[in-house]
């Protein structure tokens, strides 16, 4: 059988810029990137500031050209018009029109996709509504906050039903319901069918979300794969959420190593031993054990051991 | 948020203020510093490539309002800048006749009605006759203008003929050519310039023509009443005591001239002439 | 070609929104102005000096706009990034170059229109009749400020805004100096004939598109003449606009 051709398959993508106007030197931002991202995934791009993930979203969409390398858009070149069509890109920092306002970008976007008048009428207000524009949708857009724009930006990605997202830093400006909105809408656009690939700093965003992520680090790529197969497991320990116990140690259970408290609740921290002693316990006193999972390495403590160890090569590089 | 208004009007104030102290020590028009700041015509064609049309309109519109101004505000009248800003105007345009005509009507003009520069004026008609070769009323105001201010019958009748034989002009002016020729100097001669002119022109050039006309009717009637005077004085053996007498004697024809101003008369001389009051007044009148 | 219009479009939404056309404002007061003082202030020439005023304000606030507006069409995209979200989707940079020219080249047009019908209501208005062929030189001028968006684009794909505006306002001048740059052999003594010429061929010769003068003077301008002026400027702009074409493709949009 053979496996489906993947959404995004980028090939040994190398990019370097010129540092300054007289000397050679030249700043490497990407390096060999290798990638393949599967239909219908969530791929989540991780890595410090100028790492080179919006770098790589730039490359893909043909807004700079890449040295060296390739890749291949739901099976066509960069810049083929066939892939456009089906694309959509949030880019990071968002910037549109003061003088329109968001019903008349998503019009302007919709033309661009060649869509009939009513189905750029209907299509605007639906987007609007899914990223609760609605109220504003006739505001011109230099009143905008950033958040705002962010919304808008989100709208004008999906405008054309895209079988891919790109998504550069999307959470960034949007307060917590905002970004549980875009969240929703993610998982939504999975649900629908559609491969999102996102870039972000913010990894707890990309820990709920991906299912594959990519690490990069100084324009290389350190670490690449599935979620699970990342972060470490460490099922010696379990975390157990309870609720209705004060928060001090003087009412817990023996074998409890270390709680956390998160806001009424507390998170136990038990080794795998203990752990049937300590919910009935829990229980004896009056609480109630609401869930029980392994402690999982988090995608923090993953990022921040990577980004310990030594530079996988030098970043600067004289000219060649 | 009072003081800061407060502020901004007395500033406010101290600006006409300071204009007016400026004034009163540098002197308010300024006229004769104005020549320095005048540029060449090529200089200030130079400078607004594909509008010199339009810069030709506006100086041309200064110069209506500088010749003007001279004539009915200033004190000591001068027309210093009244050549330079027509050789602009020419300059940037050299299709505007109106500028040639008017320009050398006025710098013709004796002071302290015009400039007093009769051969500017004709080298400003000979820069337009050359510019409007086929143009011929500026053919006829150099011809005229040549017969008028400069005294030179044989050159004007010349050039009123060459008019005479450009497209669209009238047929009279190949008879001035040869009365001008013939009578040089006479009035009736002149009284056919200034009324062609009169006949064809507007505004200012036409209110001088009318000026020019009055004033040959005034001195014909001086003719009149002047022989009439001199009868009188040799029927009666002597001179008129005042014109009324010559009124009182049953004399018809005009004792003013056409302004309504009375004619002077010199009981020395027993002439009369021109009042010195009079508009019509020239130093030397012909 | 309808992805075009939408640029087209947008790029005069833009124009409109971002105020360009209040110039038509200062238009209508001048010509107001003028046709009310000047006849009495230039003995009959009002007529000739409201042709000469109307030709001039279309010729000039019109390059003054072409140039500053071309000048930020496409680098100002460039430089705020408000292009980067159009480039994704399916609209290619050619495209998206010619709907911006296409779009303030619509732009000019309606502000000239407006300032042709304002010229000529002056004109009727004093009962001087509206001479039909002011709009020879009006075409040419239009024809003229086609060229400037040209230039504007192409030098702000290529360098920065601000360069960009001084060295096209250079070239539009020096376009208007033809003259004086065909007597350059005679400044510059060592200048050999092909430099010369080759000068003349490349800085845009604004001369052929100022038939104001003639007009207003009712000189025979023919088809014909008008025939090779289009020509020329349709030579020389499409020139212009498939370098920038070319530059365009290769500008990285970081």
């Amino acid at each position: 059988m053979t496996e489906a051709p993947p959404a995004l398959d980028i090939r040994a993508l190398s990019k370097s810029y010129r540092i300054g106007h007289l000397r050679g030197k030249r700043r490497q931002a990407l390096r060999d990137v290798t990638l393949r991202v599967p239909r219908g995934a969530v791929f989540g791009c991780l890595g410090p500031n100028g790492s080179g993930k919006s770098t790589t979203l730039k490359l893909l969409l043909g807004l700079i050209f890449p040295d060296s390398g390739d890749a291949l858009i739901l099976g066509h070149p960069i810049g083929a018009r066939a892939a456009r069509q089906s694309l959509g890109y949030l880019p990071e920092n968002p910037y549109f029109y003061d003088y329109l306002t968001p019903r008349e970008y998503l019009d302007y976007a919709g033309r661009l996709f060649g869509l009939p008048p009513g189905a750029r009428k209907d299509r605007a207000r639906e987007l609007l509504d899914l990223v609760g524009l609605t109220t504003a949708a006739d505001v011109q857009m230099r009143r905008f906050s950033k958040g705002m724009l962010q919304r808008l930006g989100l709208a004008q990605a999906l405008v054309n039903r895209p079988e891919l997202v790109f998504l550069d830093e999307p959470m960034s400006g949007l307060d917590p319901l905002g970004r549980r909105s875009v969240r929703e809408i993610i998982l939504r656009l999975k649900a629908e069918g559609s491969t999102v690939f996102f870039s972000t700093h913010i990894l707890p965003d990309a820990e709920t979300l991906c299912d594959e992520v990519a690490v990069l680090r100084g324009g290389s790529v350190v670490a690449k794969g599935r979620l699970d197969q990342i972060l470490s497991l460490d099922v010696s320990h379990m975390e157990v959420l309870v609720s209705g116990l004060p928060p001090d140690l003087s009412g817990l259970p023996e074998g409890v190593e270390t709680f956390r408290a998160m806001g009424e609740r507390l998170v136990l921290h038990v080794p795998e031993k203990q752990l049937g002693g300590v919910v009935v316990a829990v229980e004896q006193r009056g609480g109630r054990v609401l869930a029980v999972q392994p402690v999982r390495q988090s995608l923090e403590d993953f990022f921040v051991a990577e980004m310990g160890q030594p530079a996988p090569a030098e970043a600067w590089t004289a000219e060649a | 948020m009072r003081a800061l208004a407060l502020v901004a009007v007395l500033l406010a104030a101290a600006v006409p203020w300071t204009q007016a102290r400026i004034d009163a020590r540098l002197g308010r028009h300024r006229a004769q510093e104005e020549v320095l700041y005048l540029w060449s015509g090529d200089q200030v064609r130079r400078l607004a490539p594909g509008f010199e049309d339009v810069m030709a309109d506006v100086y041309w519109l200064r110069t209506v309002q500088y010749f003007g101004g001279q004539r009915v505000y200033a004190a000591n009248k001068r027309f210093d800048l009244l050549l330079p800003l027509v050789d602009i105007t020419v300059t940037l345009d050299p299709r505007m006749q109106i500028a040639y005509r008017y320009g050398a009507t006025f710098l013709a003009e004796t002071y302290p009605i015009g400039a007093g520069q009769p051969e500017a004026a004709v080298k400003l008609l000979e820069r337009g006759v050359r510019s409007l070769p086929h143009d011929w009323r500026l053919r006829q105001d150099l011809g005229l203008f040549h017969y008028y201010f400069l005294d030179d019958a044989q050159r004007a009748s010349q050039i009123l003929l060459e008019a005479a034989e450009l497209p669209g002009s009238p047929p009279f002016l190949a008879t001035l050519a040869a009365q001008v020729l013939m009578k040089g100097g006479d009035r009736e001669t002149s009284r056919q310039v200034w009324r062609r002119i009169y006949e064809q022109d507007e505004g200012p050039m036409k209110n001088n023509a009318a000026i020019h006309l009055a004033q040959l009717d005034a001195l014909d009637a001086l003719d009149k009443l002047n022989e009439v005077i001199l009868a009188y004085e040799r029927r009666t053996g002597v001179r008129p005591a005042a014109l009324d007498e010559i009124r009182r004697a049953g004399y018809p024809g005009p004792l003013a001239d056409p302004v309504g101003v009375p004619f002077a008369y010199d009981r020395s001389q027993g002439r009369a002439t021109l009042a010195r009051s009079s508009s019509l007044w020239r130093p030397n009148l012909k | 070609m309808r992805r075009v219009a939408a640029v087209a479009r947008n790029a005069f939404r833009e124009s409109v929104r971002e105020r360009v056309l209040y110039n038509l404002l200062f238009f209508a007061v001048i010509m107001t102005v003028s046709g009310l003082l000047l006849g009495e202030l230039s003995i009959r020439q009002d007529a000739k000096i409201i042709k000469d005023l109307g030709l001039a304000a279309m010729d000039l606030f019109g390059t003054l706009i072409a140039l500053f507006v071309g000048v930020g069409l496409v680098s100002k995209e460039i430089e705020r990034r408000s292009l980067h979200p159009l480039l994704a989707k399916p609209v290619s940079r050619d495209e998206f170059l010619l709907g911006k020219f296409a779009g303030l080249g619509f732009t000019l047009l309606v502000n000239v229109g407006f300032m042709t019908v304002g010229l000529y209501a002056t004109l009727l208005a004093l009962g001087r009749g509206a001479d039909p062929a002011l709009l020879k030189a009006v075409f040419a001028i239009y024809l003229a400020l086609l060229v400037t968006v040209a230039l504007a684009l192409l030098l702000s794909i290529v360098t920065s805004t601000v360069v960009a505006s001084v060295s096209t306002l250079c070239l539009v001048i020096a376009g208007r100096y033809s003259d004086v740059i065909l007597n350059l052999g005679d400044v510059v003594p060592g200048m050999p004939a092909w430099a010369l010429r080759a000068v003349m061929v490349l800085i845009p010769n604004f001369r052929n598109f100022d038939l104001k003068d003639r007009v207003v003077y009712g000189d025979t301008v023919s088809l014909g003449d008008l025939g090779w002026i289009t020509a020329y400027a349709a030579a020389y702009t499409g020139t212009v606009i498939t370098l920038a074409v070319i530059a365009f493709r290769r500008r990285e949009l970081t």
